[in-house]
């Protein structure tokens, strides 16, 4: 199996969640052991924000970092898992909502492939930016 | 024979209307619009006081980083609305050609109107200290008065005030009180033996540095808003309102912070890297202060705390512009009246000749820009709330019921924020209201 990194540089439809990632300089804490669930947004959902927000967000990394952090959960955790609980607690500090199981909703984005496994965690594909609040 | 054609099936909407109060503002919001009704009427006025707003609040930021940054604990600060030429010609990060994100096409440095008025002021050129001792002059003291509202209310969203508890921050604000005070051993004894008021006080001046890094993003918004409805861009109300939806999202992610420069060296008092954003620790807590909360202003109306009449939670005030009555809270010398009159030496003719035209004419000017700042500020917290709407819930046009219930639900919670009778929503639907 691959890392989380690997798996999503191999999928093709996470340039920019890729590129943030480096941008923040989070590249070595998610190649490291983990595990970690990273719920991952594909490009089309950074491309629907507003223009500038990404922008603005590269050119601030501790900012940027924040955002990113918000899609990652410690742990490996399953579809099957995550939607056992109402919330989850996000590297961030904010909580994670669960609102639904079927369709898969993770907060306010549509869950489009769940349960991607790699090396050091699962990778949910969102199709929409989380942000905390 | 008069041919007749078939009444196009119209499409079922996907959820029942609402029962609200306000049904008819959810369905406006919930069609993409704004809170304050679109008229041709209602756009001039919102754009034209934006821009008189926006010249008074170039100086606001600049004098608030000045203060936060360079005046610091200076303990008579007598001289701190003397902005300093650095700050007067500080690069504002939005405006200029050397901006990474430039909002305003106009240039970084004050702008050319505030500029020429803080020369001649109402009266005529003569030295600074003579325009600041006649009252002549830009009115900090309004400034002033947010930052304490967002002081007082604290803990609005956002991890800001949290941090102002955390013994990093007391850590590195110790730093800087001993460095500003150094060879002082006066102010150095004060502060062995009341730190805490020290520290209070650098907590008061670090949001001096949070409301002062908001208002440089908002004044090149509403130059840019003004200068796009000179260019006739703007069609309608709901355009303005997205101009500042795209606008929070855009500049979201801006750092806030708390640097104080103390010999030549910068003391960071609240790093960068601390992640604060521009929409969590100031925008969203700047408006629940601001725009809701604030307090009873003094010289308006007595209240009787023990009677009730003042609401025991903080989160319950409601002294802010959305719900305000005007004509009291125009009595002299307070922070609403202080930015009336500032923003009157900056209004575009078309809103002079509207004010002209009615209720007092010229009488009553303040009063009749105090009304259209608050109509104005209905379009603001509407911006506010489809951007959160846009943030933490789903598009207008999603197909899934479930999504647009949830929205429902959320343009309902806000909308019962002014279900108290002091709200204005009522009132800014007529058009006689000035």
């Amino acid at each position: 199996m691959a890392t989380i990194l690997d798996t999503a540089a191999g999928a093709g439809c996470f340039n920019t969640l890729l590129a943030a990632v480096d941008a923040a300089g989070l590249r070595t804490a998610l190649e490291g052991e983990g595990p970690f669930t990273v719920l991952a947004p594909v490009d089309e959902a950074f491309a629907a924000l507003p223009p500038g927000t990404v922008q603005t967000l590269v050119d601030n990394p501790p900012q940027l970092a924040r955002i990113l952090k918000f899609h990652v959960i410690a742990g490996a955790l399953s579809r099957e898992v995550l939607t056992a609980r109402p919330q989850w607690d996000s590297l961030e500090g904010a909580p994670i909502p669960i609102r639904r199981s079927e369709p898969f909703e993770v907060k306010n984005a549509t869950v489009v492939q769940a349960d991607i496994h790699c090396d050091n965690g699962v990778v949910h594909v969102i199709n929409r930016v989380i942000l905390p609040g | 024979m008069t041919a007749t054609t078939a009444p196009q099936p119209t499409k079922a909407p996907l959820i029942p209307p609402s029962t609200h109060r306000y049904a008819d503002v959810i369905h406006r919001l919930e069609a993409g619009g704004s809170m304050l009704p679109d008229t041709p009427e209602n756009l001039q006025q919102i754009i034209g006081i934006y821009k008189a707003y926006a010249v008074p609040m170039d100086f606001y930021w600049r004098d608030l980083l000045y203060i936060a940054e360079r005046v610091f604990l200076n303990p008579l600060p007598a001289f701190k609305y003397f902005i300093s030429q650095e700050y007067l010609d500080r690069p504002n990060s939005y405006a200029g050609e050397q901006s990474q994100l430039r909002i305003w096409r106009g240039t970084e440095k004050a702008h050319p109107e505030l500029l020429a008025f803080m020369e001649r002021g109402e009266t005529r050129r003569m030295p600074k200290l003579l325009h600041h001792l006649w009252h002549d002059r830009v009115n900090m003291e309004f400034a002033e008065a947010c930052m304490q509202a967002m002081f007082w209310h604290q803990g609005m969203g956002g991890r800001f005030n949290d941090y102002l508890a955390s013994d990093a921050y007391k850590a590195n604000a110790d730093r800087a009180i001993k460095a500003y005070f150094k060879g002082n051993p006066l102010m150095l004894g004060l502060y062995k033996l009341f730190p805490e008021m020290f520290l209070e006080q650098v907590r008061q001046l670090s949001y001096y540095a949070n409301l002062g890094l908001f208002w440089e993003v908002m004044a090149p918004v509403f130059f840019e808003m003004s200068d796009i409805y000179d260019e006739g861009g703007f069609k309608g109300v709901p355009d303005a309102m997205n101009f500042l939806v795209n606008g929070i999202f855009a500049v979201a992610g801006r750092p806030i912070y708390h640097h104080v420069f103390i010999g030549g060296e910068c003391f960071e008092i609240i790093p960068k890297s601390e992640g604060f954003t521009w929409l969590y620790e100031a925008a969203l807590p700047y408006v629940e202060a601001v725009f809701y909360r604030t307090s009873p202003f003094r010289g308006t109306k007595s209240y009787n705390a023990q009677a009730g009449q003042v609401p025991a939670d903080q989160a319950d005030f409601h002294y802010g512009i959305l719900y305000a009555d005007v004509y009291p809270v125009g009595s002299a010398g307070i922070p609403p009246t202080l930015l009336m009159q500032d923003m009157l030496h900056f209004l575009p003719p078309y809103l002079q000749q509207i004010y002209r035209q009615h209720r007092r004419g010229e009488e009553d000017q303040l009063i009749q820009l105090g009304i259209t700042f608050q109509r104005s500020m209905y379009n603001v917290t509407s911006a506010v709330i489809q951007a959160l709407r846009c943030a933490l819930l789903y598009p207008l046009d999603d197909t899934d019921p479930e999504h647009l219930l949830a929205n429902r639900r959320f343009f309902e919670a806000q909308m019962d924020r002014f279900l108290r009778p002091e709200a204005r929503l009522t009132d800014i639907h007529n058009q006689d209201y000035r």
